[in-house]
């Protein structure tokens, strides 16, 4: 998946100008950058949120258009929202399955398949819940991740964005997501992590992206960049450094 | 069985039962004719004209939208398929095109608040005073007549000792709950009361289902301006006039939300139920006929008060 030189703006406010990212399977990217630099804007365009004002998408070496949540769906792309965008009122095994509902007959539901496979998903996840049958609501900041996240792997998709999959979460629950994340490494997925937390950044990413004033300043690999430096990009204290990707 | 206990609506309905239950040990001790076979083939009667409508505005209110046009609808419809029963239009046709003349209207509504992003209450507020209009108008005011005709059996017959617009009614309940609880469709309104903007996200098409609640809706309350007419022999332009505060209040009591997303038609019956129960019992006890409304009042705001405090929070 590649996009290039995509630019978005909300009236006055220029949100991204000219950014142009390459992701490949079996790699994590951490997309970070402080308030307001584009982060949230990118993972909305390339999930069909949000139209880019300018920008071309290629997938696997084809030209692609996304203009609609559909297409991107089309695409494999999936996204975790920083609000979860899950329903409070229904169960687990539903969230997990929005809109993808096993059917039965056409236009019936088939909630014990749904229950079950969810049941596959959570165990095969490793994540512990008290039922999957029980409704969104009760459950915890932690919980409510997994399920988002359970969410984003049943859809199938081969692109996964996660928007800050960690801001809520203590520490055990982090590495939980963190565990998760390089498990989806290991099925090639392409992942784009969003973070604020650079803790543990470098063990879990390959590549990290830094935005900064709805620019592309920094696209590097993991093993060759420092915390500091990230920091040093992030407040514009470094200058840009770009490798867009092999062969680049 | 346990887990299903946690839900809190489960908790809403049990509620009602035992007010349902309670209500009637009341009026059969406290009344000589209350408890009888009779009776309560009265109560089913009374509500299942109105509970048609209840039934639509279920589910309308559960994907998250709101429908206080839906009398005036069945006054319309009532005038429309009385006029062609004048006009010696074939029974059949009667039928199909009060309900779709509903639909219409319904349809109306739909655009209103799907497209134009209009806010419900306001949206059908609008229609409710149009449509009204529309039904006095059509008429300048005049009641039309059709005494016996083709359709009088939906609103007078009865089949198994219950009359037809019972058993009607209570097919279209158990229809809907099975629409409701089984479909796809039906979960996906439930989702989309819940959080519409998620369900956007996942590909639900939110803006079409939420139409088809509100053509539904309408379609249902043409039935029951059909059975009206039938029943009385007579359209009235003023038909069900004030019917939608009642409709409403049958509705919040049974546990559906205004922000949508929960609740059920098991509950709409049961608050179906206690209203019928309680306008029934109050003519039993020759309570004087002003009462009603103030007790009706009174069951509405200590339901959804325990509901809320229950829910630790309520509205906020």
């Amino acid at each position: 998946m590649a996009m290039s030189n995509v630019s978005k703006a909300f009236g006055q406010v220029q949100a991204l100008v000219d950014v142009s990212l390459n992701l490949y399977p079996g790699e994590v990217v951490g997309l970070l950058g402080d308030n307001g630099a584009g982060k949230s804007t990118l993972i909305k365009i390339l999930s069909g949120n949000y139209h880019a004002d300018q920008g071309t998408f290629e997938h696997q070496g084809r030209s692609v258009t996304i203009n609609h949540p559909a297409d991107a769906q089309a695409l494999g792309i999936a996204t975790v929202y920083q609000d979860l965008a899950l329903v409070e009122t229904r169960s687990v095994a539903h969230n997990i399955y929005l809109g993808r509902e096993p059917r039965r007959f056409g236009w019936f539901m088939d909630r014990r398949k749904m229950e079950k496979d969810a049941t596959v998903m959570l165990d095969s996840l490793n994540i512990r819940l008290p039922s999957q049958k029980v409704d969104v609501e009760l459950l915890s900041g932690g919980q409510r991740q997994a399920v988002a996240l359970s969410r984003a792997i049943a859809m199938g998709g081969s692109i996964l964005l996660l928007d800050e999959p960690t801001a809520a979460l203590g520490v055990e629950q982090t590495q939980q997501v963190h565990h998760l994340i390089t498990g989806m490494r290991r099925q090639d997925k392409a992942v784009v992590v969003i973070t604020h937390d650079l803790s543990d950044i470098l063990d879990i990413t390959d590549r990290i992206a830094v935005l900064r004033q709805g620019k592309l300043w920094a696209y590097v690999p993991s093993s060759e960049t420092t915390t500091n430096q990230i920091i040093g990009w992030i407040t514009g204290v470094a200058p840009p450094q770009i490798q867009n990707g092999a062969g680049q | 069985m346990i887990s299903a206990f946690k839900r809190q609506d489960n908790w809403t309905l049990i509620g009602l039962f035992v007010t349902l239950l309670l209500m009637i040990a009341l009026f059969s001790w406290q009344t000589e004719f209350f408890f009888s076979t009779r009776n309560f083939i009265n109560i089913g009667q009374a509500i299942s004209i109105r509970g048609l409508i209840a039934i639509g505005l279920t589910v309308v209110m559960i994907a998250g939208g709101l429908d206080l046009s839906m009398a005036a609808v069945a006054a319309v419809a009532g005038m429309v398929t009385a006029s062609l029963i004048t006009l010696e239009v074939n029974s059949v046709l009667v039928g199909v095109f009060g309900i779709a003349a509903a639909g219409v209207l319904g349809a109306f509504n739909a655009l209103l608040v799907v497209k134009f992003r209009i806010n419900p209450i306001i949206a059908t507020l609008g229609t409710l005073l149009f449509y009204r209009g529309l039904a006095f108008v059509s008429t300048g005011g005049d009641n039309i007549v059709v005494g016996v005709n083709a359709w009088s059996e939906l609103g007078r017959g009865s089949w198994l000792g219950a009359p037809i617009t019972v058993w009607l009614f209570l097919a279209v309940v158990v229809m809907g709950m099975c629409f409701m609880r089984f479909t796809v469709a039906g979960n996906h309104l439930y989702a989309i009361g819940g959080n519409s903007e998620a369900c956007r996200n996942v590909g639900i098409r939110v803006d079409r289902l939420r139409g088809w609640t509100y053509v539904a809706q309408a379609c249902l309350a043409g039935l029951a301006g059909l059975m009206l007419t039938s029943q009385s022999g007579t359209a009235l332009p003023s038909a069900l006039n004030g019917a939608e505060l009642d409709i409403i209040a049958a509705v919040l009591l049974g546990g559906i939300a205004l922000s949508g997303g929960r609740g059920g038609l098991l509950g709409t019956l049961l608050g179906l139920l206690i209203i019928g129960v309680v306008q029934n019992g109050l003519i039993h006890l020759n309570v004087q006929i002003y009462w009603q409304s103030v007790v009706r009042g009174a069951i509405l705001i200590i339901a959804v008060t325990l509901d809320s405090l229950r829910r630790g929070g309520g509205y906020r």
